[in-house]
């Protein structure tokens, strides 16, 4: 695997999200240059959709933001060698019939020719001891091997920076710990978006976000058992009637 | 995907798949031209004997892809029959039959990657009207990687109606359907977006 | 772009697999197949340009092989057999229902209802049986009283893209790109 891009990292200043005229995001300033970051929030509290910001799939509707410099939902170019995005759905991210061509697809994008980036999918198959995936439909793979799938396209791209958005979701435990593993050796700077405490122990930072702000924001021993309490209170205490407004 | 190319193998596989369309179009235009029973009969004859060197499941495989041509047929039949004119229907239908025949036999000899190529390069010129043949090559990719998906996804939508409903869901599940399909494409152009987009 | 290619390319492939669901038999009895329906509706729901490109890149997976017609005919012998007229008049009939429901002021599922009128069958018959007739070597009205069995399922195709398009859009509101 090549070098990662250096990265400085992303900065937002005074960020807002409105969504159909609902706030989604409030206020948010923050500085993300840690090699490992969760965030944390449940369901509608705005971390899709900061996810999202951070991808440069939406733009702020207030504030500026930019990975390296860069604006990411303005120079995709850019963002190609900088910013990569696990899905949480692989059937929402694999685009190709094959195998092959799904590897290729993010070389071929990054300038390199059709010839060059296929023989660059086959030697990554091969050096991963799957060279007989070559060929193989992406819809007969397992789901963790789907997943293996996409995350291995987003590496061939190298970017220093992957968004992941809940990336244990729908796998099974030995997928899950092939994944863990997997993550762990990454040079990449991994930013992971889930609702899951568990998963985010060995974080270097954990931003709990909370109604579209942050509600903390420190080391895991800080943030995790905080968030274990509020989530047991809640669960207690609330029988979830109120509708969303 | 499972395409119609066959899986024995002729000597009209190794033949260029553009110099073989080409073949195709003469050979219908010239079809349209005949108008004696005879002509159209030795036309189907020759189209036949091209299945030869592919044996017998070759040519089952090739009658299989004429069979929604009967009702057609039987039309005819009964319709010339009706107004006694055998010549005129045994031209009709022997000059369908040939060309439907002769098409089929290009698609049985020519893989699925050799036709996408002769399609991006007829497709070449689209480019200065803003069609890449790049975008062209990915729509069909697409497409044919979202075959199995929607499959699947039609599947359990029948299924989750028929777990709460006795009846069977017909043409409402074009409805979910549809919803689906529109919102599985928002998600693909993010993942699109998020690797370089179509440019 | 991407949401263009996107909705354009998996619309397509909905076509595609609707011709794979078992034909839908209305309680009079009249045979309809989904696929046809997938058309109208990716002129009402895609809007004209979009639908009809969603087509044309359906018909062009059939023509280089691909068994996705309903009954899993494909390959170029489809076309050059006596429907082919009906096969070129597909994408245009999406288009004329696209740019009905664009135009039109109506609310939206008599608009598509109305798409589906004049774009799935006028406009595609008079692909359908000009084609019909040059195939099988007919005059236009002997053509035309070969394809009737198929007008009341055809009528019945234009309600329900009406119904359909109008539930769909009262599921999503702000969503339908036919409608913005």
């Amino acid at each position: 695997m090549s070098a990662p891009f250096p990265s400085t990292g992303f900065r937002l200043t005074n960020v807002s999200v409105q969504l159909g005229g609902k706030p989604v995001l409030s206020d948010l300033t923050l500085s993300l240059s840690e090699p490992r970051i969760g965030i944390l929030g449940r369901n509608g509290s705005g971390k899709t959709t900061l996810l999202r910001l951070l991808a440069g799939l939406i733009s702020p509707t207030q504030g500026t933001l930019t990975l390296d410099g860069i604006d990411p939902a303005r120079d995709r170019k850019a963002m190609l060698s900088r910013l990569g995005i696990l899905f949480q759905n692989p059937d929402h991210q694999i685009l190709f019939p094959t195998v092959e061509e799904e590897l290729a697809f993010g070389l071929r994008q990054q300038g390199q020719t059709d010839t060059a980036a296929r023989a660059a999918a086959r030697a990554v198959l091969a050096n991963e001891g799957r060279a007989h995936w070559a060929t193989a439909s992406t819809a007969t793979l397992s789901q963790g091997q789907r997943h293996w799938l996409c995350l291995q396209a987003v590496l061939m791209m190298a970017p220093a920076t992957i968004l992941l958005d809940e990336p244990f979701a729908g796998l099974d435990l030995p997928a899950q710990s092939r994944l863990t593993r997997r993550l762990a050796a990454l040079p990449q700077r991994l930013i992971t978006v889930t609702h899951d405490p568990a998963s985010l122990s060995g974080a270097d930072r954990i931003l709990w976000l909370d109604d579209g702000r942050i509600l903390q924001d420190g080391p895991p021993d800080a943030v995790l058992p905080a968030f274990t309490a509020a989530m047991d209170s809640i669960a207690r205490d609330d029988h979830d009637t109120a509708l969303p407004t | 995907m499972l395409a119609l190319t066959s899986p024995v193998q002729t000597p009209f596989h190794r033949l260029p798949a553009g110099g073989k369309l080409a073949a195709l179009a003469v050979f219908t235009f010239l079809l349209f031209q005949l108008d004696s029973p005879t002509a159209l009969a030795l036309a189907l004859v020759a189209i036949a004997a091209l299945h030869l060197p592919g044996g017998w499941p070759f040519a089952a495989h090739a009658l299989c892809l004429l069979r929604p041509l009967w009702p057609f047929a039987l039309v005819l039949v009964l319709w010339h029959l009706w107004t006694q004119d055998a010549r005129g229907g045994a031209i009709v239908l022997l000059r369908l039959t040939a060309a439907v025949a002769a098409a089929n036999l290009v698609t049985m000899t020519t893989r699925l990657s050799d036709m996408i190529t002769v399609i991006e390069r007829l497709a070449a010129p689209l480019a200065r009207l803003g069609l890449p043949p790049r975008t062209l090559a990915l729509a069909i990719a697409l497409t044919i990687r979202f075959l199995p998906v929607l499959s699947d996804r039609l599947t359990r939508i029948a299924e989750a109606w028929r777990a709460r409903s006795p009846r069977r869901p017909g043409w409402r599940i074009l409805t979910p359907a549809t919803l689906a399909t529109l919102d599985d494409a928002d998600q693909v152009a993010e993942a699109l977006r998020a690797r370089g987009g179509t440019g | 772009m991407e949401r263009s290619l996107s909705h354009i390319a998996l619309f397509a492939a909905l076509i595609a697999v609707l011709g794979f669901v078992p034909q839908i038999t209305l309680a009079t009895g009249v045979p309809i197949t989904a696929q046809s329906l997938g058309i109208m509706l990716c002129g009402t729901v895609l809007g004209a340009k979009r639908g009809a490109l969603a087509v044309l890149l359906f018909l062009l997976l059939v023509a280089i092989g691909l068994p996705l017609l309903s009954g899993g005919r494909g390959g170029l012998g489809v076309f050059a057999s006596p429907t082919v007229g009906f096969l070129i008049g597909f994408p245009i009939a999406a288009f004329v229902a696209g740019l009905i429901v664009e135009r039109s002021r109506a609310p939206i599922g008599l608009a598509a209802g109305l798409g589906a009128f004049v774009g799935g069958v006028l406009t595609l018959y008079a692909f359908g049986i000009p084609g019909m007739a040059l195939m099988l070597d007919k005059t236009l009205p002997e053509a035309a009283l070969l394809i009737t069995p198929y007008l009341p399922g055809d009528l019945i195709k234009v309600a329900l893209t009406g119904l359909i398009t109008h539930s769909l859009a009262r599921m999503r509101p702000d969503f339908l790109p036919s409608r913005r």
